[in-house]
């Protein structure tokens, strides 16, 4: 059987386990996404969909059972390893942007990449490819809080794929963006995903969104109810 | 990377600028604060060491066995001129006097006193601890027949005695006579060094030599060294050539004022660790509610990619400026204040009735010394270190999605 490029294998997560409030976010997850794809985690609130993603980022813990990114075991590293393949190989896009506030545009998007060591003329020329593409080069010199959602979604992209990652995970990307500006962000992130050949994992409970999935996955109280390939 | 770290760290400083303002002003304070009384404090042991030396002691006194502890004429150091050979060629000694020294009874017509009556040479104290500084009255000078007397500041206050009074000098000569003298007061010394001011007649030497009946002989040498380091390697030098003398550094002789300056290096110590509790205190402050106040921005850090290590680098860059900013401020405004008051003084006149009874000058110079800022700089660096410590701690426990969370 051939691998996948990221395998989820019945992982579960508990919040507040041994205590009386115990609440189970996710139930024996087994999921399997190919490199290249362009996959949509979708459900009502508190189905899951962000613990799962935080979970195969690495920004939490799984309760039990493992996540494997593209042969690594990510519920196996320390958090020196997890920052280090944060920082190498998946790009992140917030709901609420989380944009560095005292960073322009230009350096929030540069940050990851001198993270991982490239020169100022690489940085250079990366940011101008990718502003380009996401039409945003004549708002690289502005602070977050001189931008408009949509705007500073679109750098928060920016700064997810100018380091090249093999996966970006999106939670709610569009949410707080108005549906011109969400239409326009899901066609710039499925260009990306062509062009880039990156992979992308983003949740949504939005049918606009949902409709570009190529890959869709629909959780309800923690469990996979619906998974296919769309197209 | 370092260059995006301190831009983000120059950027959090600047947008909180008015708190950073304050940390920065407090530090500055405080420093200049310790770094003027440590100038100042250092200044008056100084002062009072330099007066004793340069009145009294030298850096270094010869006097014969025993003198010291029981002091008399037949105790008066003998051989002179071999003594005076030896301090002469020996280049690390920059000068020398001679005193011839008794205690007598000094007297007018309506009050009567102790007195310690020093013969001296004017124009060689001139050259070794310029005595004539400290003249407040009259002139620095016996008169033609050397009948003239010079007499200290509380003395003739306690005696009641201006220039041109006369006076009855009279001592046991040594012959076991009683010998006196009829001088006029020509000048009135005041060298803080209150024994001196109490109880002090300087007469010429060759008075003192007719009135003790002593054609030879010193009491006491006096020498100054170029170098103040060179004292205990010349004090011990000359202590092993003349055996049968005592040879006897400053701070034997005055060790009051010797634990004075060891005082004032514990109370040096005392106020840099001030210092070091003002700086950690206000960048604690400042820092701790600065990482509270980015838990979020910090785990949005973390989250993308970014180590500890870095973020703790930010941090510790934050610290590092707010410290190293009011330490340069806080130096440069303690170092000029320390250069005006090297060069003018702080003049107490207004307290001089108070520090007169102290034996202290009215106008009091400052000194400056590089270990203030060493030790300054230890104690802000030491500070903004220590500081963080707490605030990194609440960093490192925090996960990058609960900080994320955190609204």
């Amino acid at each position: 059987m051939d691998s996948s490029f990221l395998e989820i294998r019945q992982v579960a997560k508990v919040f507040s386990p041994g205590q009386d409030v115990e609440l189970k976010a996710l139930s024996h997850i087994d999921l399997n996404i190919d490199r290249g794809e362009f996959a949509v985690l979708s459900g009502p609130s508190g189905s899951g969909k962000t613990t799962l993603l935080n979970i195969i980022g690495g920004l939490d813990g799984a309760s039990s059972g493992e996540v494997v990114l593209d042969g690594i075991t990510v519920t196996g590293l320390d958090e020196r390893q997890l920052s280090g393949l944060r920082r190498d190989h998946i790009g992140f896009v917030f709901q609420a942007y989380n944009l560095i506030p005292v960073l322009t545009a230009r350096e929030n998007i540069e940050y990851v990449m001198r993270l991982q060591g490239h020169g100022q003329e690489e940085c250079n020329w990366r940011i101008e490819e990718v502003a380009g593409k996401l039409d945003i080069s004549h708002l690289l010199d502005k602070l977050p809080n001189h931008l408009s959602g949509g705007q500073q979604q679109r750098v928060a992209v920016a700064r997810a794929v100018a380091s090249k990652p093999k996966l970006i995970l999106a939670d709610e990307p569009t949410a707080n963006l108005d549906s011109k500006s969400a239409a326009n962000l899901m066609d710039m992130m499925q260009q990306l995903n062509e062009d880039e050949g990156i992979t992308i994992v983003f949740s949504s409970h939005d049918p606009l969104v949902i409709s570009k999935a190529k890959h869709s996955i629909v959780l309800r109280d923690g469990e996979v109810v619906a998974n296919e390939h769309v197209r | 990377m370092f260059r995006v770290l301190l831009r983000i760290a120059l950027a959090s400083l600047g947008r909180r600028l008015s708190r950073s303002m304050l940390v920065v002003l407090m530090i500055a304070m405080s420093l200049w604060g310790l770094l003027f009384m440590e100038g100042i404090y250092d200044g008056m042991t100084e002062q009072f060491i330099d007066n004793a030396i340069r009145s009294d002691s030298g850096d270094i006194s010869i006097f014969a066995k025993g003198y010291r502890l029981d002091p008399g004429l037949e105790k008066a150091i003998e051989r002179f001129d071999e003594i005076e050979h030896v301090l002469t060629a020996d280049n690390r000694i920059r000068s020398h006097v001679r005193r011839l020294r008794q205690d007598g009874l000094i007297a007018t017509a309506h009050y009567s006193r102790n007195a310690a009556i020093y013969g001296v040479e004017l124009e060689a104290e001139e050259r070794h601890g310029r005595l004539a500084s400290y003249l407040r009255e009259g002139v620095y000078d016996f008169g033609k027949k050397g009948r003239g007397v010079i007499l200290g500041s509380r003395l003739a206050a306690k005696m009641k005695v201006g220039l041109g009074k006369k006076i009855i000098l009279s001592a046991q000569n040594r012959d076991n006579d009683v010998s006196a003298l009829s001088l006029r007061v020509t000048g009135i010394l005041k060298t803080n060094n209150m024994a001196l001011d109490e109880n002090a007649v300087f007469i010429g030497i060759d008075k003192a030599r007719e009135l003790l009946l002593l054609p030879a002989g010193a009491s006491q040498i006096s020498i100054m060294v170029h170098d103040k380091e060179e004292v205990p390697a010349v004090q011990k030098q000359l202590a092993a050539q003349f055996a049968n003398l005592d040879v006897m550094a400053w701070n034997s002789l005055y060790p009051a004022l010797h634990q004075g300056r060891e005082m004032m290096e514990v109370f040096n110590l005392i106020t840099s660790l001030l210092v070091f509790c003002v700086a950690g205190l206000g960048i604690f402050g400042v820092m701790l509610v600065s990482v509270l106040e980015r838990l979020r921005e910090f785990g949005i850090m973390l989250a993308i990619g970014t180590t500890f290590q870095e973020i703790r680098t930010i941090v510790f860059v934050e610290s590092f400026i707010l410290g190293l900013s009011g330490y340069c401020c806080g130096s440069l405004l303690g170092g000029l204040t320390l250069f005006y008051f090297y060069q003018y003084g702080l003049d107490l006149t207004m307290f001089s009735a108070g520090l007169d009874a102290f034996g202290m000058d009215a106008i009091t110079y400052a000194l400056i010394r590089p270990s203030y800022f060493l030790t300054a700089l230890a104690a802000v660096t030491g500070a903004t270190l220590i500081s963080v410590l707490v605030p990194l701690r609440i960093l490192q426990k925090a996960r990058p999605i609960e900080a994320i969370n955190k609204i």
